[in-house]
């Protein structure tokens, strides 16, 4: 049988220490793990950096861990949505890496996938392929992409079973499908927990062989209780 | 009189094609879905991922799980479908986008694009416009044709850093149209209702064709 994996949120973000690089889930607030990042809110942590979209929405999410000052720097494609971000930049408290938005889903899907990297052709000629090596194929240019592997994964999923095979609802899925390849131990927030076998195995986007351990969402962030979703 | 961003939607939707799956950009490229033509269908595809996006929900309708990559609320039309980040932009990197609609800060001669950042001003980012120009078919940039400063923002060459090189094909703003051909480079083909040749010519930087054909008084009549 699949080993449980659901545990305690303090024993599952017992595995996050200063200076881990952390993978986000999330589009600028649908599908953010907002549960974690509070839990994250609480811990004595410092010099964290975050691979994810964006900062959050409406200042929740990522945004808030900036104002504690427990994160030095974020690779995103979108940071607009939360001036704090702008804000922490120019006081030299946050560094900010700009990264187009399919290449950092690729970085996070290549680096589950053990590739050691992508070709893409998005960024040529443009400052997003300064520093990068660049490799002409068939008379194509592309930029070489390093693959991301990050220390810590945490995403949220609508659906989740004991053994943390997970189901998103509508536009949530977003970056929580690569974030959960990336990592080397992997959290999911889920809203709906199952015991084994009550998820349509032809429904699950995320195969519990990417996570390591799965909490329980705060209630508050819960969409849609009563339904039970199955794709 | 419409305002220019209605004139401007109002005419790229008429550069959409019967069957064509579409990506457009937040603000006024969004508005584009107002103005599909009868007898054209078109599939929209939101680079976080959904396809088929239908009209905004009824007021009290809107789902948390369902938005534009604007966080915008959205519904499906039937056959529309959900999907993550990085099969979203397979999508649109791999060529199966025919058309994105995006606006500008800047767009220059040579098609290149600028809309991502303006050096000394706060940083947002390029989300997923640098995907969006490399890999759609077809770029339309829809911008009003001049900058708040009165300066043109169709320009000789783009100051602020680029978002995709040589990558626009068409620019259509409230005063004309312009499509850029491989050989000739920009030509003037529309004009709108109340601007001259001259008057396109004194408020265009870049270098630019007039079209043997050039439609004057081509759109933005009530």
């Amino acid at each position: 049988m699949p080993k449980n994996k659901v545990v305690p949120i303090e024993e599952a973000m017992s595995h996050v220490k200063s200076g881990m690089s952390i993978a986000v889930g999330g589009f600028i607030g649908q599908g953010d793990p907002l549960t974690l990042i509070d839990h994250l809110k609480t811990m004595d942590i410092k010099d964290l950096t975050i691979y994810e979209n964006d900062a959050g929405f409406r200042e929740r999410g990522n945004v808030e861990l900036v104002k504690q000052n427990k994160i030095k720097k974020i690779v995103a494609s979108h940071v607009g949505t939360t001036p704090e971000i702008g804000k922490a930049m120019n006081e030299g408290r946050l560094e900010v890496e700009a990264t187009p938005q399919g290449t950092l889903a690729e970085m996070m899907r290549c680096g589950g996938a053990g590739l050691g990297g992508f070709l893409t052709p998005t960024g040529i000629g443009t400052v997003a392929e300064e520093g990068k090596q660049i490799i002409e194929l068939e008379g194509r240019k592309y930029i070489l992409v390093p693959a991301l592997k990050c220390d810590i994964a945490i995403i949220r999923a609508h659906s989740g079973d004991t053994w943390g095979n997970l189901i998103y609802r509508g536009t949530s899925r977003n970056f929580n499908v690569p974030a959960a390849m990336c990592a080397e131990y992997v959290i999911a927030e889920v809203e709906n927990l199952y015991t084994l076998g009550e998820l349509d195995p032809n429904a699950i986007h995320t195969s519990g062989i990417f996570v390591d351990a799965v909490v329980r969402a705060n209630v508050e962030y819960c969409t849609i209780k009563e339904e039970k979703y199955n794709g | 009189m419409a305002d220019a961003k209605t004139i401007i939607a109002a005419r790229a939707g008429l550069e959409l094609k019967d069957g064509q799956i579409i990506n457009l950009g937040i603000g006024l490229p969004t508005l584009i879905a107002n103005f599909v033509p009868e007898g054209v269908d078109v599939v929209i595809q939101t680079e976080n991922g959904a396809i088929g996006v239908g009209p905004a929900p009824e007021p009290g309708c809107e789902d948390r799980d369902r938005a534009n990559a604007g966080s915008q609320p959205i519904t499906l039309v039937p056959g529309g479908s959900y999907f993550d980040s990085a099969t979203s932009f397979a999508m649109i990197r791999g060529g199966h986008t025919d058309a994105t609609f995006l606006g500008t800060l800047q767009v220059d001669e040579k098609g290149n694009i600028a809309n991502w950042i303006v050096p000394g001003k706060m940083l947002a980012g390029m989300g997923g416009a640098m995907d969006l120009v490399t890999g759609a078919k077809t770029v339309c940039i829809v911008s009003e044709h001049c900058a708040r400063d009165g300066s043109s923002k169709l320009m000789k060459q783009c100051t602020f850093p680029l978002t995709g090189a040589e990558e626009c094909d068409v620019i259509i703003t409230e005063r004309a149209l312009f499509r850029r051909y491989p050989d000739k480079g920009f030509v003037l083909e529309e004009v709108a209702v109340g601007y001259s040749l001259d008057d396109i010519a004194a408020c265009t930087d870049m270098a630019y064709a007039v079209a043997d054909d050039v439609k004057l008084d081509a759109f933005g009549a009530e």
